[in-house]
């Protein structure tokens, strides 16, 4: 890693800006303004749809608090978890214009980093916001963290695009195994943590050790050094195409460099004389192990569900185990277990924006100056330097609080370019509804708000929106 | 010439060096009971400027840590040129002695007969020679994970092993120990996110940059809305608020992109550098600041790990040139000022195929201020004979990294309840402070 994370946010927020959008936009941003349906007002008063939606989406807006109220609970939850490529057609048409989704690393090479960047970060906002499948776009949150790749490392940023429509994407509500199958052979992963060159001479160690500890097994997983080291001769010649006139970039096994002897690894024996297998056998082993189990429940659990200790992560390892690691019926068993077990969860700066243009009904390009501001709070995507992913704790976010009340402030006055809402259409007539109630989608008198109106008692209406998305209270989920 | 221990704990150190002088600030605690008070701070007045926060005759007690992320190679920093080891197991990687006959800027300069600097650290080769910069080679915790994050997350909570179990950060329990020391900004980490260590802390604060901690909206209505906001709840985000806020006044009274070094100091245009220059505007500025948290990242160095040139003498020489800086920019202030540098753990011994080390054990940790007993190198040391090494070919930690924090908090910050910072522990002091 050449760069501090500081250099690496200063260069994101410089590309950000460098990347503001053209003339076309505006024609999408039209686009996008007729294409949708009269704004209704807040559903005032409804919270179970707007809970479920803050737990399990970027939060509520209005398109998606009708559609949870048409299907129900239960119908809704089940079509989150088997999303379709569907989606509306103003998001389709700016995210099809994003052009790293259509190329391989091979393709990219000409391209600037900050370019890439910012298209990736402009994909991942413009779908929290406007994907009608909420569940997915959090659960590709989670497996972007989960299998984090710092793009400002050596090339992965040319290899990124492709590790997030092939790994974590395609993955998000699939098979665990199939995941970590695909993860291993992303060039982005394997270049980031230098699997390239790991040669039978001398291994390294960096994949294998975040393969046992992050990936898959957890730090208190069970392995030791020498089981690391193993791991490590195992995936041996796992590396990248670089020949002249080939797919540069593309995965590639190169049997000269591998370590064909055997292995043992967690206690199983690996017979020499294999090439590939080697590593194949070790995914065999770790990828459905009890330790895995444990590890990713208890990480989703945290993540959906809050901090606390969870009794339901027993029963979630369970399934994840009898399921073959279907992330799908393991999210089945949390959203079951929502609100019971759930304590607040702080929203990061991500989730912060994202839920604040979807209380406001936004209409944004998710260009240069949103990403900037994300920047900001310190969570420019894709640009965390260690393989562990953003943090979820609260005390590491608790100094973003300046950054969130500039982006309430700027976002209410309507002053970023390629972002606009229109909140007295929000209000729809109805005047007895403010500020407080629009970003809450409760009656802004209900107990655990009058305080909050009180306190942002303002006489303009944007600036009652400011002081609710600026307030305690939507700093959490 | 192989050396398998020794103590530099010789008592008769540098008697000119009088101990800091510890004040407490009853302007600071004033200042600070306005505010709570209600008593609103306009902008346009500076409070800064009146001295509304600098109790007479200078501040207290300041630690400055700088946290290498990523593991860095403690034994490229501080060398062991006279063992054969060394270069044995480290072909490309070894820096050539101090007596090779190579241009001081491609060989190690010596330190002691043992130990060899390298040559990125020249800037700080002066404060060595004076006695003002202290290493303390073979430390770390008890960690045996090699994980970057366990390790991390053990230091910073001040913990032996994470099995063991504590609240919140060490400084974090500092700063909360010692509540009679009201100022307005305690301890500031230079990031986007709050570092473990100061997990848990009142009166600290993270920020990217001094310069862009602003309020975008200018209406003071607007900031008083805030204030009203965040004036209820004891939730984290409440509390955080108020922090906040407060902060927001302080720096509103003085603007730090106005700072200009002293002494013809001339800061690294790097992270790190501009990160220093903040702190030296806060500690000069007396707003009571008492530990500043700085970090410096791409310390894992797997592949192309370089020698006397290469991307890790490059963060070597950011690193002692940003220091450098910051103690001549400090001047008479630096009396007041201990700074450390440490890291997770340092790096295999042997070299791997990538020109690069994997993650080891044994790391290396410098402190510096006039305080310090400095001149030497402390610890006992391992070597690095195969027999001597711990795990899969690590350098043994022969010393609790808290040794050294336990000492700067009894001897330099002057806490009392070093047994609530770190619980259970009776750390010997090395002698570092003297």
């Amino acid at each position: 890693m050449k760069l501090s994370r500081r250099e690496a946010i200063a260069l994101a927020a410089a590309g950000a800006g460098a990347a503001a959008l053209g003339g076309c936009n505006q024609a999408v941003s039209a686009a996008y303004n007729s294409a949708r349906e009269p704004i209704s007002p807040p559903n005032l008063g409804d919270s179970e749809p707007v809970s479920i939606l803050n737990r399990f989406g970027f939060g509520p807006d209005s398109a998606s608090v009708s559609r949870f109220k048409e299907l129900g609970r239960e119908q809704w939850i089940e079509e989150q978890l088997n999303p379709s490529e569907a989606i509306p057609a103003h998001l389709a048409a700016r995210i099809g214009r994003l052009e790293i989704y259509h190329l391989g690393p091979w393709d990219l090479r000409d391209w600037k980093e900050d370019a890439v960047i910012a298209q990736m970060q402009q994909n991942a906002i413009l779908r929290a916001t406007y994907s009608p499948w909420q569940l997915q776009e959090r659960m590709v949150d989670f497996w972007t963290n989960h299998f984090n790749i710092f793009t400002k490392k050596g090339l992965a940023v040319y290899r990124k695009p492709w590790d997030e429509r092939n790994v974590i994407r395609r993955h998000a509500l699939g098979k665990f195994p199939e995941m970590i199958t695909a993860s291993a052979k992303s060039t982005a992963m394997l270049l980031y943590l230098d699997q390239q060159n790991s040669t039978a001479a001398h291994p390294n160690e960096n994949y294998a050790r975040e393969l046992l500890e992050l990936h898959t097994l957890g730090v208190d997983g069970g392995y030791t050094q020498k089981d690391v080291m193993e791991v490590a001769r195992c995936f041996t010649g796992w590396s990248e195409e670089r020949g002249f006139l080939k797919k540069k970039g593309a995965f590639v096994f190169r049997p000269e460099i591998h370590d064909s002897g055997s292995k043992t690894v967690l206690g199983q024996r690996i017979p020499a004389g294999q090439g590939i297998e080697d590593g194949e056998a070790v995914i065999g082993i770790v990828a459905l192990h009890p330790a895995t189990a444990n590890h990713i429940t208890r990480k989703l659990c945290g993540y959906f569900l809050g901090d606390e200790h969870h009794s339901v992560q027993p029963q979630l390892a369970k399934v994840f185990i009898e399921s073959a690691g279907d992330i799908k019926s393991v999210m089945r068993l949390i959203l079951a277990e929502f609100p019971s077990g759930a304590g607040p969860v702080l929203k990061r700066p991500f989730d912060y924006v994202v839920s604040a243009l979807r209380a406001t009904d936004a209409a944004t390009d998710a260009g240069g100056p949103i990403q900037s501001a994300l920047s900001g709070m310190g969570q420019p995507l894709y640009l965390w330097p260690m393989p562990d992913g953003f943090p979820v704790e609260t005390a590491a976010w608790t100094s973003s609080l300046l950054g969130r009340w500039n982006f309430a402030s700027t976002l209410a006055k309507n002053g970023f370019g390629g972002t606009r809402a229109d909140f007295e259409r929000m209000r729809d007539g109805r005047t007895a509804v403010d500020g407080t109630a629009i970003v809450f989608r409760r009656p802004s008198d209900s107990d655990d708000l009058s305080g909050l109106a009180k306190a942002a008692s303002r006489k303009d209406l944007a600036g009652q929106v400011a002081l609710a998305l600026a307030s305690p209270e939507f700093q959490w989920r | 010439m192989n050396r398998n221990s020794w103590t530099f704990c010789d008592g008769n150190g540098r008697l000119d060096r009088a101990a800091p002088t510890i004040t407490r600030r009853q302007a600071i605690v004033g200042a600070a009971s306005l505010i709570a008070g209600g008593v609103w701070w306009a902008g346009a007045k500076s409070a800064l400027a009146q001295g509304a926060f600098r109790s007479d005759g200078g501040d207290g007690p300041v630690l400055v840590t700088i946290f290498l992320r990523g593991g860095a190679d403690g034994l490229n920093i501080v060398a062991p040129y006279q063992e054969d080891d060394y270069y044995r197991h480290r072909p490309s990687l070894a820096i050539p002695a101090p007596r090779s006959g190579k241009p001081e800027t491609k060989r190690l300069t010596d330190l002691d007969g043992f130990f060899g600097l390298n040559p990125a650290f020249l800037p700080l080769f002066p404060d060595f020679a004076e006695g003002n910069l202290a290493f303390v080679h073979a430390i770390g915790s008890g960690d045996t994970t090699h994980s970057h994050f366990e390790a991390m997350s053990t230091m910073e909570l001040g913990l032996l092993n994470q099995s063991d179990r504590v609240s919140g950060g060490w400084l974090a329990r500092h700063l909360n120990s010692t509540p009679e020391r009201q100022a307005p900004l305690r301890a500031v980490a230079f990031g986007g996110t709050m570092p473990d260590s100061l997990s848990g802390a009142h009166g600290a604060v993270a920020v990217n940059s001094l310069a862009d901690y602003r309020l975008s909206d200018v209406e003071p209505e607007w900031r008083q809305s805030l204030e009203r906001l965040y004036s209820r709840g004891d939730t984290e985000i409440a509390e955080a608020g108020r922090d906040t806020l407060r902060v927001l006044r302080i720096l509103n009274s003085s603007d730090p992109r106005d700072y200009r070094p002293e002494n013809g100091a001339k800061y690294p245009d790097s992270p790190l550098g501009k990160a220093l220059k903040e702190t030296a505007f806060l500690i000069k500025n007396g707003v009571g600041l008492e530990i500043a948290c700085l970090d410096s990242t791409g310390w894992d160095s797997h592949i192309t790990q370089g020698s006397v040139d290469g991307w890790l003498f490059e963060l070597l020489s950011d690193l002692a040139r940003s220091i450098a800086a910051f103690r001549t920019d400090l001047g008479g202030e630096m009396r007041r000022v201990v700074v450390t540098v440490q890291t997770e753990f340092g790096r295999r011994v042997a070299e791997n195929s990538g020109l690069g080390t994997d993650h080891g054990a044994g790391g290396c940790m410098a402190v510096l201020g006039e305080a310090v007993s400095g001149g030497k190198i402390f610890g006992k040391w391992p070597g690095l004979v195969n027999d001597r090494l711990s795990g899969p070919g690590d350098l043994a930690v022969t010393t609790d990294y808290r040794s050294v924090f336990s000492e700067i908090l009894q001897g330099h910050l002057q806490n009392q309840n070093a047994d609530v910072v770190f619980p259970g522990q009776s750390h010997k002091p090395l002698g570092i402070l003297g």
